[in-house]
């Protein structure tokens, strides 16, 4: 037991930092835990000490597939995250311990490390009912969620669950399914997709653990460095769509040949996210490569845009397939019955007054 | 109730899932099975376009991905009358199987193991030792006393560090733990490759779909084109690809998976007599052959087995409105015609009615209503529904590859087939699928070139893509069977939107609250009887609840 | 025969050339913006054998919408700037209502133009109350088209222009919403033109006072009385 544990220092040493990086990110961790800058050196002194900064995984309303692509990470693997870059605490997917037993294991963090653990929030919180549409414990995910929050040194919120509600949030949301960002008073990082790519996943936690500063973030509380393109910028089918070469109905010869989904509803050109660049699995694919077009799931509110098979959503309050142009066509038709219906209106009830004027017309004959 | 103890969160499991369990002497007297957590999946889907309906199901759950996709377009094509074509079908059943290894897989290793492994006790193991029992069993290339010293000592540095991560509070030193060191050693050391290679199989998905969780799938067929002219298709390349990932998971399977399972099994030959609970059994079926239309033709066959009688199956039609029917009589929902009916799906409801204790509560009012899942019936009787059920229709109808593996894994654990018939039988079952299944992956992948060969390319079916050609009104189920059983989604559209959608799980089968008559699911009959050595570290009741792989996602949707 | 006495008619300035110079090249640019827009919003697949790298149509048509709607935002601003400076029949006042009476001015141009109630009303040298107040609600519109435009461009662009537009919209709205309501305002170009060359051939056909022509020469022409009066 002698062996000497190998701290967040001293991971951080062997990749190349300086004693000043090192303070750096502890300023950061406790600028975060809202500790006064007179106490960052407390904090300094307990990562020294403690060798893996130590993770909350929280599961509210989910369809767990973020936890199953964050074990789909390549670099790295998830055994070397969980094993040497962090200490995941709690995570009902992976953890050991059931009932009170796992219970005990959260508190025991958040207690003993207070303004100072990583907060990993999967899945949105109802807010209707009292929050009965979910419970663990016997307790709501939104109690759970702000009793964690409150010691949290950084808020990771995975997915679109997590960041914008996704599939439960879309209309009639019949639970109330929330944002976190909505209901804790803190910066979150979001990491939206349905799910986030894996390695983006790590990409994020990584980059808070060796950068020292979470990582540039845009308005909508997205790492930039992973959200800041839309997909369509960096398809490699952009090509075609500049060309207008487009597949136009399912396996056609357009499709076998690898042309752009625009007009089978891709979603590519209002979609923010890494996929046609740190592409899926390992880099085996993403979803235009194998032929479908992108449905926007690193989007807010992209449930609500369907169908997704069309370039634009349907209207709202018109059905499905009600496009603008489908609404707009007929309102045009619309004016030109009313035009038309007009001009004859003009022609039989201003007859008189038309008369008049042509009959005090000044004509050739009269000048003369 | 002093004795009725809670376990919630169950954990190594998907979703929220509350136990709880009277116990006396020693042994589980009742149990109460619950699911906490809804989102209302079956209210969004109404009015929306049925096309889109595969992505929303598809995200009721990440851990069976892509099953409910294939449900909803199954359900969508057979409302509309649509067939796709064969490369459709083969690449549907491609991903279905992967989706089973892996799954499968992962199940063992990272949710169920800990179960019987003591990761604690691997510590004073010897890897020399272990390396020899391992060699024993398995050519495996990391069953060398090295890499076992490494990763023996990788966990030492772990346990050392003081901060155990999700190992943390287990319950290492329990008398239920019966492997020796060596054996845990080895089973440690799996874990860690079966995450390295969980992570491959699924390119499957990626290759066809696009992603992984979560891949894409399209009504009439699937979206990816064939082109041995074209790099912006699936050419050789990728199916190369396929092909090599389909070695690799029947090698991890032979080499890994079952030569473990049989090893761990083989001490722990008690838990053949536990936790066997229901005596019917259900499998719709699937992998198909001639078409979604022809179960007779599937290579997972479908029936009903009552009262542990194999000697007679029963055939499943998902159309008659008088076989299956979802019960709310102990479920926070509320029928318009009363709670005390049934409703076949098609004219299922979902509205709920939360009549629990207001939170944060200690237990739930288990006379009343207690659960999210509803409870389905086939004929009224309680299904156990998964991996057993399956391989039980498929061995009673005679499939040769699964008569095969079960006699050979009953041979090996010396055991009558009756052994079946509990938790050990349960997990084993799982085993024994995933090796059937891998071997199967192999044929259809042949039967996908030799297609190409033929220069028969299609993917997908124009019939009726466009609304405006489909009838006023359509209905259709779609079955197939997740890796954790019977899974249905029934579709009514009307005027081309979602009139109404109803899915009926595996999980929810097996994890229901009991019915208006008493009868107990799956989950819960299972536990009547399952000894627990210490209340305060369920760690026996874990064992039988994960044996089914919990998905309470899936099951409440 | 006793001819009516034809009343004699004054020529009067009305439209300066910056006025018929933002007019022409607003409607050009929302010709070229509404047919460019609705091609990216539905573009006809080319059939060809051709390597993509040889064609880029569908780029040239992007490129004219964002050509045209750089022209068609200075063309706007340069139009509100002239409401200050130019003539009483170009003032900002003409567009916004700012008393009471401008309401009973709307309703007698709806009696007497629209619903033909009546046969005559007030004479107006420029526009009369109902245009003005539509052009300045037609100016939001432009507005609004303008910046969901540049917001979308801003993805594609470094144009601080289309960074502030992003900036605007609130984080709620994403792209997707952007463009669905950039996309609809198209129907609204539609709809006014159709109704607003019609209006034009109206009042010119019914009133006589060079209604068309005034947008090409700045003229229209009013009866000596109305002076006097
Ligand atoms: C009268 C004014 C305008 C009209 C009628 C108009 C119309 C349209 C339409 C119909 C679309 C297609 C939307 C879709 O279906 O996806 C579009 C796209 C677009 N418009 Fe406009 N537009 C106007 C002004 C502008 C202006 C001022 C800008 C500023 C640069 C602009 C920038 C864009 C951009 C960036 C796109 C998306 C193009 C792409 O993704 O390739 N538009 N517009
Ligand atoms: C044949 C085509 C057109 C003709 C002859 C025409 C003629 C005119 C005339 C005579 C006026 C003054 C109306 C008044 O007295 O209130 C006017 C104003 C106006 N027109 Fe047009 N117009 C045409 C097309 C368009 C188009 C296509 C648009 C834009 C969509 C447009 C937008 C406007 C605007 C904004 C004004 C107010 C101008 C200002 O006060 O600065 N016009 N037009
Ligand atoms: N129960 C269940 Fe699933 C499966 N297998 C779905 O149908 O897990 Ni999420
Ligand atoms: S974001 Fe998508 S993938 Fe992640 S939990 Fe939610 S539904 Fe599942
Ligand atoms: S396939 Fe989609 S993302 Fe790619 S270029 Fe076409 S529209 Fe853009
Ligand atoms: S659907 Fe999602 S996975 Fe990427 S390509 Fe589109 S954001
Ligand atoms: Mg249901």
């Amino acid at each position: 037991m002698a062996e000497p544990r190998s701290t967040i220092w001293e991971t951080m040493q062997e990749r190349g930092h300086s004693r000043r990086d090192f303070l750096q990110f502890c300023a950061y961790a406790a600028t975060l835990a809202g500790i006064a800058p007179a106490a960052h050196g407390k904090v300094a002194e307990a990562f020294e000490k403690k060798a893996r900064p130590p993770v909350i995984w929280l599961h509210f309303q989910e369809c767990t597939c973020c936890s199953e692509s964050f074990i789909r990470a390549e670099h790295p693997v998830v055994a070397d995250v969980l094993m040497d870059a962090i200490s995941l605490d709690y995570t009902e997917t992976l953890q050991a311990a059931s009932g009170h037993a796992a219970e005990k294991c959260k508190a025991d963090t958040m207690k003993a490390y207070a303004g100072k653990y990583i907060l990993l929030v999967e899945g949105s919180v109802p807010t209707e009912a009292d929050g009965v549409y979910c419970c663990i414990g016997g307790r709501t995910a939104l109690d759970i969620l702000k009793e964690a929050a409150a010691g949290a040194a950084a808020v990771i919120a995975w997915g679109n669950c997590a960041s914008y509600g996704c599939v439960q949030n879309a209309k009639p949301n019949p639970t109330g399914a929330t944002p976190i960002s909505k209901l804790i008073g803190k910066p979150v990082i979001n990491v939206p997709g349905c799910p986030p790519i894996a390695d983006v996943m790590v990409g994020v936690v990584t980059h808070i653990l060796v950068f020292g500063r979470p990582p540039e973030l845009d308005a909508q509380g997205r790492p930039k460095e992973f959200y800041g393109r839309r997909v369509h910028d960096t398809c490699y089918r952009r090509p075609t769509y500049d060309a207008g070469m487009f597949v136009e109905t399912w396996d056609d010869d357009a499709a076998r040949k690898g042309y752009c989904l625009y007009h089978m509803g891709c979603r590519g050109p209002v979609t923010y996210n890494a996929c046609a660049v740190t592409k899926w699995n390992e880099r085996t694919s993403y979803p235009i490569q194998s032929g479908h077009g992108c449905i926007g799931c690193s989007e807010n509110q992209f449930w609500d845009n369907g169908p997704f098979y069309q370039h634009l959503p349907s209207f709202p309050g018109f059905g499905i397939e009600s496009t603008a142009d489908k609404i707009g066509l007929a309102a045009g038709a619309a004016a030109a019955v009313g035009v038309a219906a007009h001009a004859i209106s003009t022609n039989i009830r201003k007859r008189g007054l038309i008369h008049e004027h042509v009959a005090e017309s000044v004509t050739e004959n009269k000048s003369e | 109730m002093s004795n009725r103890i809670v376990i919630d969160p169950v954990t190594r499991i998907e979703g929220h899932l509350r136990i709880e369990a009277v116990i006396e002497n020693g042994v589980v007297k009742d149990a109460f099975s619950a699911g906490t957590m809804v989102r209302g999946i079956e209210k969004i889907l109404k009015g929306r376009d049925p096309r889109d309906a595969w992505a929303f199901t598809e995200r009721v759950c990440g851990v069976c991905t892509t099953v409910h996709a294939l449900a909803s377009v199954r359900a969508v094509e057979d409302a509309l009358g649509i067939q796709v074509p064969k490369n459709a079908e083969l690449v549907r059943n491609l991903m279905f199987a992967a989706q089973y290894v892996q799954d499968h897989v992962v199940h063992f290793y990272h949710l169920h193991a800990l179960d019987w492994v003591d990761v604690v006790s691997m510590l004073k193991a010897n890897p020399v030792e272990a390396a020899k029992i391992a060699q024993s069993i398995s050519p495996w290339r990391n069953n060398t006393a090295g890499h076992f010293a490494a990763v023996q000592n990788r966990v030492k540095k772990f346990v050392e560090s003081g901060q155990l991560g999700i190992f943390a509070n287990g319950y290492w030193g329990h008398k239920a733990y019966k492997l020796p060191p060596e054996v845990n050693l080895l089973a440690v050391s799996h874990y860690l490759d079966a995450l390295e290679w969980q992570k491959d199989l699924v390119k499957i998905h990626a290759i066809f779909g696009g992603k992984n969780p979560h891949p894409n799938y399209l009504v009439g067929g699937v979206p990816c084109s064939f082109n041995l002219e074209e790099v912006n298709a699936i050419n050789t390349e990728r199916l190369n690809h396929v092909g090599s990932l389909i070695k690799q998971a029947i090698e991890f399977v032979e080499q890994v998976y079952v030569p473990d399972l049989l090893a761990v099994a083989g001490f722990y030959k008690d838990w053949a007599a536990i936790g066997g609970g229901l005596e019917n059994y259900l499998a719709y079926g699937d992998l198909p052959t001639n078409g979604y239309g022809d179960p007779s033709k599937f290579m997972l066959p479908r029936g009903a087995i009552l009262g542990r009688n194999l000697n007679e199956i029963h055939e499943v039609n998902g159309k008659n409105v008088e076989e299956i029917k979802e019960y709310i009589s102990h479920s926070w929902y509320s029928y318009a015609g009363g709670d005390a009916n049934g409703l076949h799906p098609w004219k299922g409801e979902t509205e709920f009615n939360f009549t629990g204790p207001k939170p944060p509560y200690t237990q739930l009012n288990v006379e009343g209503k207690y659960s999210w899942l509803k409870t389905p019936r086939w004929k009224d009787h309680p299904m156990e529904v998964g991996p057993l059920s399956r391989m039980l229709v498929a061995y009673a109808k005679g499939v040769t590859d699964v008569k095969e593996v079960v006699g050979a894994v009953l041979k090996k654990l010396d055991v009558p087939i009756t052994v079946l018939f509990s938790t050990l039988g349960r997990t084993a079952a799982r085993g024994v699928e995933t090796q059937v299944v891998a071997h199967w992956m192999k044929g259809i992948y042949d039967d996908l070139i030799t297609n190409i060969k033929n220069n028969e390319l299609r993917t997908h079916t124009r019939y009726r893509w466009d609304p405006a050609t489909w009838p006023a009104e359509a209905q259709g189920v779609g079955m197939t069977e997740a890796p954790r059983g019977a899974l249905a989604h029934w579709i009514k559209i009307k005027d081309q939107k979602i009139d109404n959608y109803q899915l009926v799980v595996p999980s929810t089968w097996n994890a229901s609250p009991r019915d208006g008559k008493g009868q107990r699911s799956a989950y819960e009959a299972s536990l009547i009887g399952t000894p627990v050595a210490n209340p305060e570290q369920p760690v026996e009741i874990l064992r039988t609840i994960h044996s089914f792989d919990p998905c309470i996602a899936c099951a409440v949707h | 025969m006793d001819a009516i006495k034809a009343p004699s008619y004054r020529r009067i300035y009305v439209w300066e050339l910056p006025v018929r110079a933002f007019h022409w090249i607003n409607g050009i640019c929302i010709l070229l913006l509404g047919v460019t827009g609705y091609l990216i919003g539905r573009p006809f697949a080319v059939i060809s054998e051709q390597e993509a790298s040889f064609q880029y149509w569908f780029g040239t048509v992007r490129f004219l919408h964002f050509a045209a709607g750089y022209l068609f935002l200075i063309n706007m601003l340069a139009r509100i700037y002239w409401g200050f400076v130019g003539n009483r029949y170009a003032n900002w006042k003409q567009f916004i209502p700012t008393r009471r009476k401008w309401f009973t001015e709307v309703a007698d141009v709806l009696r007497v133009d629209v619903l033909q109630t009546r046969v005559q009303g007030k004479i107006h040298i420029g526009h009369n109350r109902l245009a003005g107040f539509i052009y300045f609600l037609s100016f939001w519109v432009y507005g609004f088209q303008a910046l969901t435009g540049f917001a979308l461009y801003a993805a594609m662009s470094p144009s601080w222009i289309g960074r502030a537009a992003a900036a605007v919209i609130p984080g709620t709205w994403n792209d997707m919403g952007v463009r669905q309501w950039h996309h609809a305002g198209l129907w609204f170009f539609v709809l006014f033109t159709i109704i607003h060359v019609y209006l034009v051939f109206y009042h010119d056909y019914v009133e006589g006072r060079g209604t068309t022509s005034s947008m090409v020469g700045g003229w229209k022409f009013e009866r000596e009385d109305y002076f006097k009066s």
